[in-house]
């Protein structure tokens, strides 16, 4: 099945710029990433599952929807799995993103600045991050499975990676 | 979801006129370039919600080959020409003289053709939309990408994002004789730059 097939269906939603989703097997989420990050919860014992595709380091008192910038979306992720599953603790993370896709004019590397503001997001909310993939200079297309907790990891050029 | 001018906000139409001479001079350097073979015109000026970017793009899960154009500044953007591989491909080796092949990697020749197409379209837009809103654009050196058309598209809209949760994305196609070709160059203006255009074209009314 392809992306465009699995998005379609429903078998796979695409979590886009700015957005949170969760979801439990056998649903998969799926984006494609560059200078974004995507942030993905998931508790290994109930076999549930969230995405934040972040956009922006600091939301710095700017209105917008809690997934677009690192500092909302990670509390706005949890409370989601929270009512999803009943658990307010046991969540593990993976990270993916960062990239700088072409040169970034000016002192503002967001990718990297993304990264930085993810992880702090996440060790402030006290959840681990087991493994990450972040930064370079190309795009990701990512699938994470709630079933397993696995990330796998697109990049043109380069064998599959699954964290 | 491509709106009718005669239902798009007043703002769009507004921006869809400038736009729309700009991509007409632009179809003139383009036709020059390519001795007649393409022209192009706009195709639309849209307003999509962050989150759905990437649905609204089909070519945005793909590997998509482009070039990409920056403006630097409060006061500038992203432009981004993208193809479908074969058309590149065909572009390339009818610039440069050759058959095309569609196999192997992109040699230095190839990807200087596709980049020196990108600066021209850019410099031809961007003449254009500094002699009509009155703020000089000038793009920086173009880069041949081939990579997902997301990956591309997020950074090209980091400016936009910081402080809207809507991407205005305007669209131009490419035509060669009667044959619409699978190309397109998107421009992703910042808010201030949409705000000079506004006001520019306010101001002559």
């Amino acid at each position: 099945m392809t992306v465009a097939e699995a998005v379609k269906t429903n078998a796979a939603p695409f979590v886009g710029m700015g957005q949170i989703v969760t979801a439990q097997p056998p649903t998969r989420l799926l984006s494609v990433l560059g200078s974004c990050i995507a942030v993905c919860v998931f508790h290994p014992r109930l076999k549930a599952a969230g995405m934040a595709h972040v956009v922006l380091p600091d939301s710095a008192g700017h209105s917008g929807s809690p997934g677009k910038f690192a500092d909302t979306s990670v509390p706005a992720l949890l409370a989601e799995l929270e009512k999803l599953t009943g658990a307010k603790a046991g969540y593990q993370a993976k990270v993916a993103g960062g990239a700088s896709m072409f040169a970034a004019s000016g002192p503002l590397q967001i990718g990297a600045a993304n990264a930085a503001a993810v992880k702090a997001a996440l060790s402030k909310a006290n959840v681990r991050i087991v493994a990450e993939h972040l930064g370079g200079g190309q795009g990701r297309r990512i699938e994470f499975d709630p079933l397993e907790g696995a990330l796998s990891i697109e990049i043109q050029g380069l064998p599959a990676i699954i964290l | 979801m491509t709106r009718k001018i005669d239902a798009m906000v007043p703002e769009l139409v507004i921006l869809h006129e400038l736009f729309g001479a700009a991509t007409h001079e632009a179809s003139a350097a383009m036709c020059r370039w390519t001795n007649g073979l393409i022209t192009l015109s706009l195709d639309e000026v849209r307003e999509i919600p962050l989150e759905s970017v990437c649905q609204e793009l089909d070519w945005a899960h793909e590997l998509v080959t482009m070039v990409v154009l920056s403006l630097p500044g409060d006061v500038g953007g992203e432009m981004i020409l993208t193809f479908d591989e074969a058309n590149g491909r065909r572009l390339a080796a009818a610039l440069l003289g050759r058959e095309p092949k569609f196999d192997g990697e992109w040699t230095a020749l190839e990807k200087s053709a596709l980049t020196e197409t990108g600066n021209i379209l850019g410099c031809a837009y961007m003449n254009a939309l500094t002699r009509l809103v009155g703020v000089e654009l000038v793009p920086s050196p173009p880069y041949f990408v081939q990579d997902y058309g997301a990956s591309v598209l997020q950074q090209a809209l980091v400016s936009q994002a910081m402080t809207c949760d809507q991407a205005l994305i305007c669209r131009t196609a490419f035509r060669r004789a009667d044959e619409e070709l699978n190309w397109n160059v998107f421009f992703l203006p910042t808010l201030a730059l949409r705000k000079r255009m506004e006001d520019a074209l306010h101001s002559t009314t």
